[in-house]
């Protein structure tokens, strides 16, 4: 089976399901599935590890699975990552202090909006891994709790 | 004779790129202007002459007052568009394009400077009788000062930088002792954004409907309203969705209205096209909110019901010509809705979401206008705005357009990117939303927890794995994709 992951679930294919199907590339990115007499035109696109599908009005962005992938990676630590790239404007928490769940540690600004990092649970700050002014990558650790 | 031999057009996105297809069809060479990060950008391939203007940080470029009057002036440009945001509304702007011997599309300077901020606004507007929201437009602006007026106000009191737009730096503060963080806040993104922090108090009047009217002044003596926008739906005080004619006035509430609108135009000396909002609370009345001195974002809308293209009469008013139209022949016919796309995560807290679009396929189909900026393969950078594009429909009545913008964006495809799409579904799909049942909390009341996003169905994701074991095979054969095509490469698949 392949397995994929979608946000922070686990989906499961059978490929010899797939490639059993009447799929046709139209154009970079445009498929056409038949099935008997039914005709469905839907979009998908590579992107590195992941691929994007456009099904019926939706779109969906899915990650290949490999073993200890990284979503788990995640949770696991208590690292706050950069949802997006920016700029950190604020640092509200220095290492050692208490913050409660909501709280905000630090704001990055982008497309200028500022944006809190909050804190997802009440812990004790490890370590700020940021400073005002930086521009930051997203993924990049911000902040890490105890 | 087209009015000016030649226009630049001073933004980026989709402004830029419809900007220029008006000046096409009126046979006038455009120049696109574009910063660092835009070389590949769509409404630089829709100009004639592009420009290089400067880095990706906006004020080193879009914003940057003497880089655009030396590219216009280098490329022989008679006239300026400004589009909206950027430099649409400064006054400074304005003069130096006129004292450059240009012409600017658009109000002139002292226009801007009387109205284009919210404080002076308020203030003209309550001279001339037109009734403003009780609040604060003071010049005092210490801390101390905003915090007793907001006190005496009443709480919730919004907060709003005096310059600007787009519902930056803007809040809804329910306490005092939320004010002076909110108030540093919206001073930070004020200064951020605009380049001032000068702030005006308003009361927050809950469950009100956001009403704008558009008008047209030529300068020559003609003011003319082209009906009203419902700009209701709004998330983070910004504008997502609009329509027009507003489902929530009566014949009676319109005659006030452009009668209203009117007046403030003329007390403002306006000439050529701008927007005076208003807001209507729940017992019908209206407050003047601002006056927009640029075109909106939601023209199509008004271009969709009139007929009219806003575009070729900034420029014909901005030549000097007096506008031909009667008010009595500014009809709407039918229904008009806009929806604006954004790279933005509705499951995220509206997390911008930049990144390469992979795949972009607008909707088509009778009644339905797109109007984007982007293409597949464009850039969505962090340095701008995150509006993608904007989807119009028209229809006979409210219903057939609500049908066909339900149609549209289930054939929206934007890939590589996150956008709202989901969101604006859902609020197309809200019973209330139907009913016509609009006001700016409308996404908080009815949405606020919408987002509960199914999985893809098993049959899409076994299409869809079917769709990438065919294209890594046809990448093997002969004429195969370029190995920069995102779909033409493909990782090895795991098989159990």
């Amino acid at each position: 089976m392949i397995r994929l992951l979608w946000g922070e679930t686990e989906l499961e294919v059978d490929p010899r399901a797939a490639a059993s199907l009447d799929v046709r590339p139209l154009g970079p990115g445009t498929f056409v599935l038949r099935r008997g007499d039914a005709i469905e035109t839907f979009h998908c696109v590579r992107d590195g590890d992941a691929f994007h599908l456009f099904w019926r009005g939706a779109a969906y962005r899915l990650e290949e699975l490999g073993e200890g992938h990284r979503a788990a990676q995640r949770h696991a630590t208590g690292a706050l990552e950069a949802p997006m790239p920016g700029k950190v404007i604020a640092v509200r928490k220095a290492a050692g202090e208490l913050v409660v769940k909501g709280e905000e540690i630090l704001i990055v600004e982008a497309m200028k909006m500022e944006n809190a990092i909050r804190a997802p649970r009440d812990a004790r700050v490890k370590r700020i891994a940021a400073r005002v002014g930086d521009m930051v990558a997203p993924g990049a650790v911000l902040v890490e709790l105890e | 004779m087209s009015p000016f031999r030649k226009i630049l057009i001073a933004n980026r996105g989709e402004i830029a790129v419809r900007v220029a297809r008006t000046c096409r069809a009126m046979g006038i060479p455009t120049v696109a202007v574009f910063s660092e990060v835009d070389r590949e950008a769509l409404h630089v391939r829709e100009a004639d002459e592009a420009v290089a203007i400067g880095p990706a940080e906006a004020r080193h470029s879009y914003l940057n007052i003497a880089t655009l009057i030396a590219a216009a002036q280098r490329t022989g440009a008679m006239a300026i568009h400004p589009g909206y945001g950027f430099l649409s509304q400064n006054a400074d702007f304005a003069d130096a394009v006129a004292a450059a011997g240009l012409t600017f599309i658009g109000p002139p300077g002292p226009v801007h400077h009387a109205m284009g901020d919210k404080q002076g606004a308020r203030r003209l507007m309550a001279a001339a009788g037109v009734s403003v929201v009780p609040g604060y437009d003071g010049d005092d602006q210490q801390d101390s000062t905003l915090a007793a007026e907001a006190a005496r106000i009443g709480w919730p009191v919004m907060l709003k930088p005096s310059r600007g737009g787009g519902g930056k730096g803007m809040r809804v503060v329910r306490s005092a002792a939320e004010f002076a963080a909110a108030l540093a806040q919206s001073r930070r993104e004020s200064t951020a954004a605009f380049g001032g922090d000068v702030m005006v108090l308003e009361r927050f009047v809950a469950r009100t409907r956001h009403v704008e009217v558009q008008v047209l002044a030529d300068g020559h003596g003609t003011t003319l309203h082209l009906h009203e926008r419902e700009c209701s739906i709004q998330r983070r005080h910004q504008k997502v969705i609009e329509e027009s004619p507003s489902p929530g006035l009566d014949a009676a509430q319109r005659v006030t209205l452009y009668a209203a609108a009117v007046a403030a135009a003329r007390a403002a000396h306006y000439v050529n096209a701008g927007t005076v909002e208003f807001l209507l609370d729940p017992e019908g009345r209206f407050y003047f909110l601002e006056m927009n001195t640029r075109l909106q974002v939601e023209h199509a809308v008004t271009e969709a019901v009139t007929g009219l293209d806003l575009v070729r009469l900034q420029i014909q008013v901005a030549a000097g010509k007096p506008v031909v139209l009667r008010q009595e022949e500014i009809v709407t016919r039918g229904h008009a809705l806009e929806c604006r796309v954004y790279a933005e995560d509705p499951d995220h807290d509206d997390l911008p979401s930049p990144g390469r679009i992979l795949f972009f396929a607008p909707p088509e189909g009778p009644g339905i206008r797109t109007d984007s900026g982007i293409a597949t393969g464009s850039e969505v950078t962090v340095d701008y705005d995150p509006m993608l594009a904007k989807v119009v429909t028209w229809g006979r009545d409210r219903t057939e357009s609500i049908e066909r913008m339900r149609a549209a964006l289930a054939r929206t495809a934007v890939l590589g990117v996150v956008t709202n799409l989901s969101r604006l579904q859902a609020i197309l799909a809200h019973p209330a939303f139907g009913r016509g049942e609009l006001h700016t909390g409308f996404l908080d009341e009815h949405l606020a927890d919408f987002s509960r996003p199914q999985p893809p169905p098993p049959e899409a994701l076994t299409a869809a794995i079917a769709a990438l074991q065919r294209s890594r095979l046809s990448s093997k054969g002969p004429g195969a994709p370029t190995a920069a095509d995102p779909w033409a490469s493909l990782g090895a698949w795991r098989l159990a």
